[in-house]
């Protein structure tokens, strides 16, 4: 509401030219969005179907009689762990975990945070400072400690690791929206919609969320691999996904005991976060630089 | 000159006054959390088998019996005398634990920080140099892996590769400065290579965007190169300290968020720093250890972005002038 008009047109006048930058050729802009978005829909795919159509051995409850196989064994494509579960199965269902605690916390971040950041940034004044304030004290508040202590009082199961996460994810959602806000707030448009009567909450439906989705989907990727990795840290400690149940960070810690005599019980989870995790950021990359114009013009 | 430093110290003043409350915020987060969380420290103390009396008994002697305020209040008061209180594990001063500890983990973090700010640094120049070359083709493959990757995934395989296979450095353990400077270095390299990577491509990829967009668009450019400066010193000497702006915010933002990092990679090398004993002190529910760490770090991130406003100021004179002028 505070906008007043000559800073508005100065405003609308510095967004000028896009910046230049060199896009890359046509076949390999389209390869760094098409290869990871197919291999995690590939990977999803595999952990969360794979186990309902084929018949893979169960993750838990394996026989101490099969243990420590090596790779490439017969009917353990992975081998076995100590226990004698198989790594394959557990790595499908290790998948499942980290989909679903990536999504989850970067969904309840987006919403949350998402809102939160929209609200400060387009009302400003006393809601801006106070939601502000809180998030200064989130950022200078290392948040695993916070997470770590949500995990370790409420007991550790899935879904309390995806609460326990979402005190990462919801104060950097909302300073981006925030700011997205902010630098739409002085858009003609806007004024526009401002001075024709429309009221807050149908401006922020109708013109602030679809003009800052590109930046908050494109972030949400970043958000995700740093969730799936997050869940890792806690199971790391033990915190995160109580065993025997599997997930990728468990696999990982578990195999530290035994990293000298049979590495791949670290390698091979790790290799799967490293790859989902990568795909996550190339892709958030490349679409960022697709929809680099500037927001609301040409789209 | 005089007004210059005036200004900057009314700078100085006002932001560590706006960090008040949210140190404050901080500490009381953290009390909040620690206590509303189910479990208690009596309990854990003594385990499953203790019973009603003897945790009753404990919770006098540790006045744990006592209302949440209370003991906020006694707490917050002893923080101004410079008191942290006392382990309720171990019945250790607080300050002595963390003078103890915190030297191994500052060490292990300024190795961190040096290595991969100086590193970026020499990459992003060079990359940045010639877009789309080779060295800036290895920079965006370095900072993508890095960004992709688990710390503690790294810090695995650097144990596995490094110390099981080649031997090069130690898998675990800490030999103390003063005892061995050597030794020393060796015993943090790859736990600080493990905490480093990660900070190493982020800077890279910052610094790199932030040089190449003031080599293509700006006016001062485009004059140092009418005039015939060679162009590494444009390179060295006009881009780079203008594009250090970024760099800087984003290093004192990670500060703070680096006490998560030593909490996961200095139990897999067992150094005796703050993040085992933060971890431990968090599933014992021992909240003097638990504040006394985040207090110190919370500091040191208020005192971060301080010294990064003071950092602005020196790079850029616009700024030094405009506040010493108001």
């Amino acid at each position: 509401m505070s906008a007043p008009l000559p800073e508005l047109l100065a405003a609308d006048g510095a967004t000028g030219a896009p910046p230049v930058r060199p896009r890359a050729r046509g076949l390999a802009r389209d390869l760094r969005i098409w290869l990871p978005a197919g291999f995690l829909v590939l990977l999803a795919a595999a952990c969360f179907l794979w186990p309902l159509v084929y018949p893979v051995p169960k993750p838990t409850g394996g026989s101490i009689l099969s243990s420590g196989l090596p790779p490439l064994s017969r009917g353990h494509i992975f081998g076995t762990d100590p226990v004698g579960n198989d790594i394959f199965s557990r790595i499908l269902h290790g998948g499942q975990v980290s989909f679903e605690v990536g999504f989850g916390v970067t969904a309840i971040g987006l919403v949350i945070g998402g809102l939160l950041g929209m609200a400060a940034g387009y009302w400003g004044g006393a809601a801006d400072a106070v939601i502000m304030r809180v998030l200064d004290i989130a950022i200078a508040f290392p948040a695993l400690v916070l997470a770590l202590a949500v995990a370790e009082g409420l007991g550790p199961s899935e879904l309390h690791v995806i609460w326990a996460l979402s005190f990462f994810s919801v104060p950097a959602f909302g300073r981006v929206a925030r700011g997205a806000t902010i630098a739409l707030r002085d858009r003609t448009f806007m004024l526009a919609a401002r001075l024709s009567g429309t009221r807050g909450p149908r401006v922020i439906r109708r013109h602030v969320i679809p003009n800052i989705a590109p930046q908050l989907l494109t972030f949400s990727l970043l958000g995700v691999g740093v969730a799936m990795i997050l869940e890792g840290a806690l199971s790391f400690l033990g915190l995160g996904i109580p065993l025997p149940e599997p997930s990728w960070g468990s696999m990982i810690a578990y195999g530290q005991q035994t990293i000298s005599a049979s590495p791949d019980l670290v390698l091979i989870p790790s290799a799967f976060l490293f790859a989902t995790v990568l795909s996550l950021n190339v892709l958030g990359d490349a679409l960022r630089e697709r929809w680099a114009n500037p927001i609301g013009q040409s789209r | 000159m005089t007004l210059a430093i005036a200004g900057a110290r009314g700078l100085a003043g006002r932001r560590l006054l706006a960090a008040i409350p949210v140190l404050w915020g901080v500490t009381f987060l953290t009390f909040v959390v620690m206590n509303l969380l189910p479990g208690d420290a009596a309990q854990e103390l003594l385990g499953a088998n203790a019973t009603p009396a003897e945790v009753h008994q404990l919770e006098i002697k540790l006045h744990l019996n006592q209302p949440f305020w209370v003991r906020y209040g006694h707490w917050l008061g002893g923080l101004f005398h410079g008191d942290l209180g006392n382990s309720l594990a171990s019945g250790q001063n607080v300050s002595a634990v963390l003078g103890q500890r915190l030297p191994v983990t500052a060490e292990l973090l300024l190795y961190a920080f040096v290595a991969s700010i100086l590193l970026a640094v020499g990459l992003a120049v060079l990359a940045a140099r010639r877009p789309n070359g080779p060295a800036d083709r290895l920079s965006m493959v370095a900072s993508m892996t890095g960004l992709s990757i688990a710390p503690y995934v790294l810090a695995l395989i650097l144990v596995y590769i490094f110390a099981v296979r080649l031997g090069w450095f130690p898998a675990i353990g800490y030999v103390a400065l003063t005892q061995n400077p050597g030794a020393n270095l060796r015993s943090l390299t790859l736990p600080a290579a493990a905490i480093g990577f990660p900070l190493f491509s982020v800077y890279t990829r910052l610094l790199r965007a932030d040089i190449v967009e003031q080599l293509q668009r700006e006016d001062y450019i485009v004059t140092a190169r009418a005039k015939g400066v060679a162009p590494w010193r444009i390179l060295l000497r006009h881009a780079l300290p203008n594009s250090l702006f970024g760099l800087i915010t984003l290093v004192a933002l990670n500060l703070g968020t680096l006490v998560g990092a030593v909490a996961i990679i200095e139990p897999i090398f067992s150094l005796p720093g703050v993040g085992a004993i933060l971890i431990q002190s968090i599933t014992n529910h021992d909240v003097p250890v638990v504040e006394g760490i985040v207090v110190v770090f919370a500091v040191v991130v208020v005192l971060a972005n301080l010294l990064a406003d003071v950092l602005y100021a020196v790079l850029d004179p616009r700024i030094r002038y405009e506040r010493s002028a108001s």
